[in-house]
């Protein structure tokens, strides 16, 4: 048997152990290996220790012994490297965190089972449930789809993105009231700037930014934008139309018109990171919690974060602000706080027998489906964001119980009630092209370029994404 | 009549290769262990990215041929083009730097007086090689912040005119990684020049300067033409590891602002480990390849041609 011929038996084979999978871990008896990521219980050095997950496992334990569960309690700094390097070598974990966009896109095809069928069934630990998909979020199930169907991620939980300010630092520089709108922004950072304070001290990542942006530019075109697919939420798919039929792209007026006023933001800032790569924003948090930058926009596991770096001034948050027809002439005034909710650390993927040769033992992917069965209800979901604290549980039912005691946290938890709505470009996938719109994006921040030469630029980098996208996923974008 | 030095003699020659093998055997048995590990970790990767060059390949599962497609792409992707043309001006650059200053220094402290003087000097030149590169990348990139040494040292001889964003503008961001690492002294370079002008005869150094050769004469006479071994090993290993180089921009840069300062070996590596896409970024390894060899060859017809 050739490699070609393994490989598809091995996979065919998995999706038939998955289709045929019963709530029962049937005969096989060892220990499952998890890396459980934001929910790791036990993680060495952490002041908060975290224990409900490793309770679930304790009771799965006692449900079925033989059986056990075993946390990867080591941190791992890359985790798309330690996908290939493991699974290259056949001893990726049996279940570990992923990023839903990275296994449609960027890590190789095999390294994680596809669960749609799964979802399809029944989960047995869910009372009275005819399909696991029944409880999930639809928007993010579809929004995590591959083009040919296949959905590798169980996704529960979403991040909140918001701008965290220092109270002090506001009042140092005569700030009474955090903004509301776009001018009042713009006002309150030339304030601390001429205060001797940062306002903002990091790398404005394109992908976060422009969501909040372009969800209220395109909101009267919402439904359009996430339909191509015929499923709820913007799809890399949706995204690849919109592009290709020039939708979102330079060639409609509405994409670009608030980059102007992004830029009189940024003009505030420091122009260090204008230009750099997102990845490298590590110095805005150390910035923020050593009182240098007044303003941090980041998502909500932050808030632990500054709990653990032992943060003593006082933190508040507010939203983004709503555009006007000042900042553009497109402005439709929707409330666009909630647009940015990235995916979250409730998102885990199953490995293949190709990826770890252990999943080749009889009965062991049934097991271990089980185990994500298991752990993969709205009850499990909400115990563990409850206890973590900086995470949004997304199934209909789950309820956001964020640890921001120390912090004003009225505006993230007025944002966490907003619709998720939301219309983003070059980020839904790697090859998207975000990487190469954040160059622009920050060459047209820094004065680099003009706006006339950014949308250029932008334009090709779309062209090139959707062409890419389209071969890479063998779609025929013309059809749409 | 005996055979003469260097030279073979007529039985030897016609020696089959299986009796030479059989007559060195012990040789052969030593280094049998280095050559398989070689051919493993040298020949056997670089075999690997030359046939895979020619396919889809994600680094797991099995790769597609798809013929000249990834090298056709690399020559026509403008991002390509722009990176060529930042290493063609690193090389260039870097080949100066490589020679240059090194140089420069070898000369200054060949000629001191008193080997004490020469030892603290060559000492304190060498001394910064214990510093791990990565640390000195992350001195310079912090150098060179808005707020930095570099701008701060400006302000304090009054050229605030010449304060400037070094890494953020696409004008100095190449040209602040090539001139990274004041004053440029690459330790190795400079101790193969020192020990070449150390080997040239004092007898030589006495005649020129009966001669009246001295000072930049001296130099450019005696000292450079006889330096033209290390000269020619500096120029080819600094061509090899500038077409070859990556990590400044990756630590500092991450190849921006915009392009520019992505060099092909960059773009090969994001290819790689960020997009999962293997058999493009061999395709680009292949090309690099081919560029070391051309420049390479080059280099070394020049230096004979000089001969």
């Amino acid at each position: 048997m050739n490699r070609r011929t393994a490989l598809t038996a091995l996979l065919l084979g998995s999706s038939a152990l998955l289709s045929a999978a019963h709530a029962a871990p049937g005969t096989w008896r060892g220990t499952i290996t998890m890396v459980a990521a934001d929910y790791t219980p036990n993680f060495p050095g952490v002041k908060n220790q975290l224990k409900v997950f490793q309770q679930i496992a304790n009771e799965y334990e006692k449900k079925y012994p033989g059986i056990k569960i075993k946390f990867h309690t080591e941190p791992i700094p890359d985790t798309n490297t330690m996908i290939r390097v493991k699974a290259a070598a056949g001893e990726l974990f049996d279940v570990y965190w992923a990023q839903a966009y990275s296994l449609n896109s960027t890590l190789p095809k095999g390294v994680a089972a596809d669960l749609a069928p799964a979802f399809r069934q029944p989960n047995p630990y869910i009372p009275g449930n005819k399909a696991w998909q029944d409880v999930m979020d639809k928007a993010q199930l579809a929004e995590g789809r591959n083009p040919s169907g296949a959905v590798y991620t169980l996704s529960g939980d979403r991040v909140v993105y918001t701008i965290f300010y220092n109270k002090d630092l506001f009042k140092k520089a005569g700030i009474s009231k955090a903004p509301t709108s776009w001018a009042e922004l713009i006002a309150a950072s030339k304030k601390l700037q001429a205060a001797g304070v940062y306002p903002m001290h990091a790398v404005p990542a394109y992908p976060w930014w422009s969501r909040h942006f372009l969800s209220d530019l395109y909101s009267k075109d919402y439904a359009k934008l996430t339909g191509y697919d015929g499923l709820p939420g913007q799809s890399p798919l949706d995204e690849a139309v919109a592009i290709h039929k020039g939708i979102l792209t330079p060639k409609d007026p509405r994409f670009m018109s608030w980059w102007p006023t992004m830029k009189q933001f940024t003009d505030t800032w420091p122009r260090d990171y204008l230009t750099a790569d997102p990845g490298k924003n590590y110095d805005a948090f150390q910035d923020f919690v050593g009182q240098k930058e007044a303003m941090l926009y980041e998502g909500s596991y932050k808030t632990r974060e500054m709990l653990d770096a032992g943060v003593k001034f006082p933190v508040g948050a507010f939203n983004f602000p709503r555009l006007t027809k000042k900042e553009s002439p497109y402005a439709t005034g929707v409330n666009t706080a909630n647009a940015y909710t990235g995916t979250g650390g409730f998102q885990y993927a199953m490995s293949t027998p190709l990826a770890n040769k252990s999943m080749r033992e009889k009965g062991k992917t049934q097991a271990v489906l089980d185990w994500m069965r298991y752990f993969g209800t709205p009850k499990n979901l909400q115990r563990l964001t409850a206890e973590q604290g900086t995470y949004v549980p997304t199934w209909p039912g789950t309820t956001a119980k964020l640890a921001l005691s120390n912090f004003d946290a009225a505006a993230i938890q007025a944002q966490i009630k907003q619709p998720e709505r939301s219309i983003g470009v070059a980020n839904a996938s790697a090859n998207l092209g975000w990487g190469d719109m954040q160059r622009v994006f920050g060459l047209y921040l820094s004065g680099n370029i003009t706006l006339d030469q950014a949308k250029q630029q932008a334009q090709t980098v779309l062209d090139r994404a959707a062409a890419d996208y389209a071969r890479k996923n063998k779609v025929d974008l013309s059809k749409y | 009549m005996t055979a003469l030095p260097g030279f073979r003699s007529a039985p030897a020659s016609r020696r089959s290769l299986l009796a030479r093998l059989r007559g060195g055997w012990p040789a052969y048995l030593f280094l049998l262990p280095t050559l398989l590990l070689v051919g493993y970790f040298s020949y056997f990767p670089a075999y690997t990215a030359i046939t895979r060059a020619f396919t889809d390949w994600d680094g797991l599962n099995v790769p597609t041929f798809t013929g000249l497609e990834n090298f056709q792409r690399a020559v026509t992707d403008p991002v390509m083009g722009q990176a060529t043309l930042n290493m063609a001006i690193w090389v260039g650059l870097g080949l100066l730097l490589a020679v240059v200053p090194p140089l420069l220094i070898s000369e200054l402290i060949f000629h001191l007086r008193g080997k004490k003087r020469q030892y603290a000097y060559r000492t304190l030149f060498v001394l910064p090689i214990v510093i791990p590169s990565l640390v000195l990348l992350l001195v310079w990139g912090a150098f060179y912040r808005s707020d930095g040494l570099l701008n701060a040292l400006l302000g304090a001889v009054g050229l605030e005119g010449l304060r400037h964003d070094w890494l953020s503008d696409p004008d100095t961001a190449l040209l602040s990684l090539i001139f990274l690492g004041f004053p440029y002294v690459d330790a190795f370079n400079f101790l193969l020049l020192y020990a070449g002008l150390q080997n040239i005869p004092d007898e030589v150094f006495d005649a020129a300067r009966i001669d009246g050769a001295t000072g930049w004469r001296r130099v450019l006479r005696i000292d450079l033409p006889l330096l033209r071994p290390q000269l020619g090993l500096i120029a080819l290993l600094a061509i090899i590891g500038n077409v070859q180089y990556f990590i400044s921009p990756l630590v500092l840069t991450s190849g921006g602002p915009g392009f520019a300062t992505t060099v092909p070996a960059l773009l090969m590596y994001q290819t790689a480990t960020r997009d999962g896409e293997y058999g493009y970024a061999m395709a680009m390894a292949v090309l690099l390849m081919i560029v070391v060899v051309a420049l390479t060859g080059l280099s070394r017809l020049l230096g004979r041609g000089n001969r």
